[in-house]
Formats: structure tokens, sequence, C-alpha cells
């Protein structure tokens, strides 16, 4: 499964849920293939859309989170699944798009070669969802509404062909839509 | 900055709408913190990164958040602070341990504690020193600018040994 397909798939199924998306191609993605308010899209400090995802999973337990991950993204702050792990909230749904190398700098290889991520996450309280097809992850969509979190999703995806467009708003456009639209009304 | 004042200013933040309170420890503020622990309003991270990553969030869902860190972990987090809470401004208030201020202090904090100061000014982050007759001065100020969707530093001194 090619990763943008399996990011639109996701993100047109759950067309409620806020989403958190890692730097890079991920976000690039998402931006093309599902633009929403509800889509904040992290540019840069890369690693942290998971912690990012956490602070607003905590402050809106009765919502779901989303975060769109990268292995390269989880591999630069492992810390973040222990503290999730640790605080435990319910409404959090860990996708990590696992291509196994850094494709936003060249495609060089990241360690989940080798290391599997779900091991390590199951180490730290996440429940485990391992998906290898568009079929499964299309089946998977129930199941994620009725189990309580922290989820992960590990997502084994191959890589786009092509390269989609950067997100074309300022990231004070990102934030402002995104605070807007999240909003407790 | 001695026990009681620490005590305070928790407060002070607290009771001024400061709802989250995420970060790593430092000796410099133990006792900030440790009130903060005993109220149940403390999250400690595991990097100095991931708890301003985690206090963006808190703050983009609309709550007031505050990051608390050693000055050694300040400098972990410079990339994060450009890219993430300058780069879309997110008001947050820093608490910064300035190690290295007695230039007795253990060699490991000696030149970070000297360039503190520039490395402040560089990123044009706003920033006041804590002391027992300024403090809530300082912390008004912090609150103020959060108000407004700004962010500030409020540094603690390390002015013992131990």
């Amino acid at each position: 499964m090619i990763k943008k397909q399996a990011i639109a798939e996701i993100c047109f199924k759950n067309k409620n849920a806020i989403i958190v998306s890692a730097n890079g191609f991920i976000s690039r993605d998402l931006f093309e293939s599902c633009d929403k308010t509800t889509n904040f899209y992290m540019i840069g400090s890369m690693g942290l859309a998971s912690s990012i995802g956490l602070g607003i999973a905590i402050k809106h337990p009765n919502k779901k989170i989303f975060i769109f991950d990268g292995d390269g993204n989880i591999l630069m702050n492992l810390g973040s699944l222990v503290t999730i792990g640790f605080l435990k909230p319910k409404n959090l749904v860990h996708f990590i798009f696992d291509d196994s190398s850094h494709q936003s700098t060249g495609g060089q290889p990241t360690m989940t070669t080798k290391i599997e991520l779900e091991k390590i996450a199951k180490a730290v309280n996440y429940k485990i969802f391992k998906i290898k097809s568009l079929s499964e992850l299309k089946k998977l969509s129930s199941k994620l509404k009725i189990i309580s979190g922290p989820i992960l999703v590990l997502v084994k995806v191959k890589n786009n062909t092509q390269i989609s467009k950067r997100v074309a708003y300022e990231p004070e456009e990102i934030k402002k839509r995104f605070m807007n639209s999240i909003m407790v009304k | 900055m001695n026990e009681i004042d620490q005590v305070k200013l928790f407060d002070f933040l607290l009771k001024h709408k400061v709802e989250n309170f995420i970060g790593v420890p430092d000796s410099t503020m133990k006792h900030f913190i440790k009130r903060g622990l005993k109220l149940n309003k403390i999250i400690i991270s595991t990097r100095e990164e991931e708890a301003i990553g985690i206090a963006t969030g808190m703050t983009l869902a609309g709550s007031n958040s505050l990051v608390f860190m050693q000055n050694a972990g300040f400098g972990n987090s410079i990339s994060t602070i450009t890219s993430l809470v300058q780069m879309y401004k997110i008001p947050l208030i820093f608490i910064i341990g300035w190690r290295g201020y007695l230039q007795s202090d253990a060699p490991e904090h000696i030149l970070f504690g000297k360039i503190q100061p520039e490395i402040l000014k560089l990123l044009e982050m706003r920033s006041r020193i804590l002391d027992s007759k300024t403090w809530k001065k300082s912390a008004e100020w912090a609150l103020k600018n959060l108000e407004k969707g700004d962010s500030s530093v409020l540094v603690i001194r390390r002015e013992f040994h131990d």
C-alpha cells in the first residue's frame, strides 16, 4: 500500500477526527489528499507530532485525536511513547506510517528495517494493530471507535511515486483555523 | 529564589489561570516543582522538547501552559523554540533554571551559564530574572504577555551549591 493512499483512506473514513501530522511528506500527503480545518500540519520540529497530539488529547478527552507519525519522526522522540503509555489517554490513536526510510530527506534507511516499533509500544501500554494492506486498514476503522487507547496502528507502507505539494497555508493560519475548529463550544 | 517564594510563585500562576505545568526537573526550582506535584498539576516529560510539544498541544486546545527546565534543557530546545513556538506563535511561559550563574558552579554548567543571556537575546525571547522582591511583578508581566499571545521567559538563578 502506498503511503498517501493509507493517509487518505484514514482521513476520509474519520472526517471528524482531529489529526496532528508529522513534518515532511506525511503532512504534504494529508494536505493534498484530505485538507480540513481539524488537521494540524506540523512543519518543522521533527519528532514532536506525538507530543502535540498528546497535549490535545489530554485537554479534549471526549474527542478522538489521531497522530499521523512517521518511523523517522518517532525514532527521534521515543520518550514520547513512554509518556503516552504512562498517561494513557483513551482517546489517542497513534498511526505510524512506516516505510523504513527518511523519505523527505532522500530516502536514507531508518532502523525499523531491523527494529520492531510495535514491540517497544507494547511494552509501554499501547494496544497494537499492525496493518499491511489497504483491505486490513479498511476493516480497522470500526474497531478504532470502540477500543480505548492509547492505540498504535503501525501501517507498513511503500513510498509514493510522486511528491505531494507543500502545505499552502502559513503556519499562523494553520494554527488559527485549527484552534477555531476544535474550540469547546 | 527561596522555598517560600517558589511555592508562592506556583500558587500565583495557578490562581491566574495557568492550567498546565510541563517540564524536566531542575534542582534550582525544586520547591516550585514539589508544590505542583503536591497539587497534582505537573507533568514530567522525558525531554524538554517533548515538554514544549505537549504544552503546545494544550495551548492549541485553548489551555494556558507553562514549561519548566534547566538551562541545559533550554539548549536542547532551541530548534523547537524557533520552528514550533515562534513559527506558529504559540504563547507559553518558560521557567528556566540558570545553572552556571555562579562561576563556582559545576564545570558542565559554566559555559552555557555564561552565554545564556546572549542566547535569549539572539532568539529574541523576552525574559526577566526572578528574585524575592520582584517575582510577582515579573509573573504578572508574563501572564499579560500570555494573554496577548506572546511567550516570555522567567529565569531562576542558581545561587547555592549542593
